[in-house]
This record gives structure tokens, sequence and C-alpha cells, in this order.
């Protein structure tokens, strides 16, 4: 059978490029953009990585939190927080009752929730989702978030493992601040059909403060 | 910049709320008249003072009840419909 391969949300914003692609959980998202000297330049000066291929699972309904912990997932106490699991894989506590979880490149969780048996709990509500994923990463990333967030997401301000849905750039998104590979990152979610729009608008601020964009195997080996 | 405080999410800007129209008790459509009915549908009281409303806090989809003075444009208190007495 042939695969065939998903585009990410913000392939319209690529047209006129030729990146070096590849296609990790079966979409095509942007390897690198250049060399390794210009990605490493621009990921810890500014810079703005598409992750939309990365696994994740959503699910909501009072049922769910007992649900999860049936599964071995250690959730957030409360909403509006996130915690790493050992594999790696993020659980973001969206509200009392509602998460989304997100594995690493290579990781099995959110394949493992899907066929997981939901039969023996009610008010367990899987949710669709099909989110633009981006890392935002650099000294200047803060002076892109203050340009189009009014919140106000400096380390002191937003907790260690604190969860703010907000407006970026006018789009209701999930950010959170989390450490990958030893460097501060932000990580940011919203609606994929905003993803050509929020790539481009970032980029665009990337681009004046002296960095861009980041291919995938700049924060992740495969 | 007006702000509004999200009982889930803490204070945001303004902008990220939708208003939701005045918090009203319906009347039993089994047992209300025609004129009770009609008048839940179509009437809305205008005068400026202290109202009870709905909020949408778009970005988390939190519906919220805020108490607003609305000839003063102060914000009393908001809280998740049904905790007024934990706000």
């Amino acid at each position: 059978m042939q695969m065939i391969s998903q585009p990410t949300p913000i392939a319209y914003a690529l047209k006129g490029i030729s990146p070096k692609m590849g296609s990790p959980n079966g979409m095509d998202v942007v390897m690198s953009f250049s060399d390794e000297v210009t990605e490493r330049k621009n990921r810890q000066l500014l810079g703005v990585c598409d992750v939309s291929c990365l696994s994740r699972f959503a699910i909501k309904g009072p049922g769910t939190a007992q649900w999860l912990e049936a599964n071995k997932i250690s959730i957030p106490a409360i909403a509006n927080s996130w915690k790493l699991q050992k594999s790696g894989a993020l659980v973001l506590r969206l509200g009392n009752s509602e998460f989304l979880i997100e594995d690493q490149p290579e990781g099995k969780l959110c394949a493992a929730l899907n066929v997981a048996d939901r039969k023996t709990l009610t008010g367990l509500y899987k949710v669709e989702r099909s989110d633009v994923a981006l890392i935002l990463s650099g000294n200047q990333v803060l002076s892109l978030l203050s340009e189009l967030c009014t919140l106000d997401l400096r380390e002191k301000a937003l907790g260690e493992n604190a969860l703010v849905m907000t407006q970026v750039a006018g789009i209701s998104a999930t950010i959170i601040r989390q450490s990958l590979n030893n460097e501060p990152v932000y990580r940011l979610w919203c609606d994929g059909t905003y993803g050509a729009f929020m790539w481009d608008t970032m980029l665009e601020i990337a681009v004046e403060h002296g960095g861009g964009a980041v291919g995938f195997s700049s924060h992740y080996k495969l | 910049m007006k702000l509004l405080q999200c009982p889930m999410n803490g204070t945001r800007p303004i902008s990220e709320f939708v208003f939701g129209g005045e918090l009203r008790a319906m009347p039993n459509p089994e047992t209300s008249t025609d004129k009770e009915w009609a008048a839940y549908v179509h009437n809305r009281n205008g005068a400026p003072g202290l109202k009870k409303e709905w909020w949408y806090h778009g970005p988390s989809g939190t519906w919220f009840i805020a108490e607003r003075n609305t000839l003063t444009e102060e914000v009393l208190r908001t809280y998740l419909f049904g905790q007024e007495t934990a706000a």
C-alpha cells in the first residue's frame, strides 16, 4: 500500500522556497532551511521551527483524568499546567477535564492511547486536533512574543509548569515554556488553519531581529 | 487597554473576550404564557446599572458570569456559572 504524506499546516507559507524536507510521522515538514551553522545561529538568536508532525492525542470529559491515570500517565494536578513524562512526552492540562498529549518524534504514547480501551469509563470524548505546533527559541524570543502577545511571558511571570491560553497575533493559542536540549524554548499550538499566517507573522519579526526559520532537525535528531 | 478577569485564566485584555448577553432566568416554556415567552425572547433591559452578564474567553473556551455596572463600566467580580457563592 502506498503511504501518502500529509502536508504541514504551514505548507502554503513555504511556497517559493526549496528547503530540505522530511516526513517524520507521515507529515512533510522542513528538516533544515540552510546549513548547520546558520540553523544554529538562528536557533540561538531567534528561531521559529515547525514541529506540527509530532504525534498528538487529545481527550476531554469528566472521566478523563481517571482514565489517563489508569493508563499510567502522570497528569498535572491543576488546570492550565503541564507535565513531562519519563518518555519525554508532554501532558498539557487544558482544563479541569481536558488534556492534550504530545509525543517526542519517535514516541509511542499517543499511538498507544489511540487504541487504548475507552469503553470501561463513561464521559470520555476524544478530541480531533489539527494544530500547527511551533518551537520558538533563542535569546531574542521575548522580543518576538512581546510584539504579538499582550501577556507577560517572561520567566518570572510564567510559572515553571504553567500553561497559558491567550491570543498571539490575534489567534487563540496555547503557550508553555520548557527546556529542550538544555535550551529554554517556548512552545506554541494553535489551530492549523492559521498555520501559514502564524508562520509568516512570526518569521517576519524573527528576521527583523536577525533570526529566522529553523528546521525540525535543529531540535530533534532522528 | 481594558482588562477583564477570567475565573479560569486570570486577567486578560478585553480583546480576548466576547460578550454573551445578560444572564436572565428562562420562563418555563411549558407553563409560560405567549406574552411571557415573547417578552423573554424579544425584550432586553437596556437600563444602565449593576448586571450579571455572560462573557466568553475565546482562547480557552470558558463561559463565565461577570457582574458589571453598565453605567460606570466597573466589573465587580467574575465567576463560573453555578459557583457564585465561591467567588
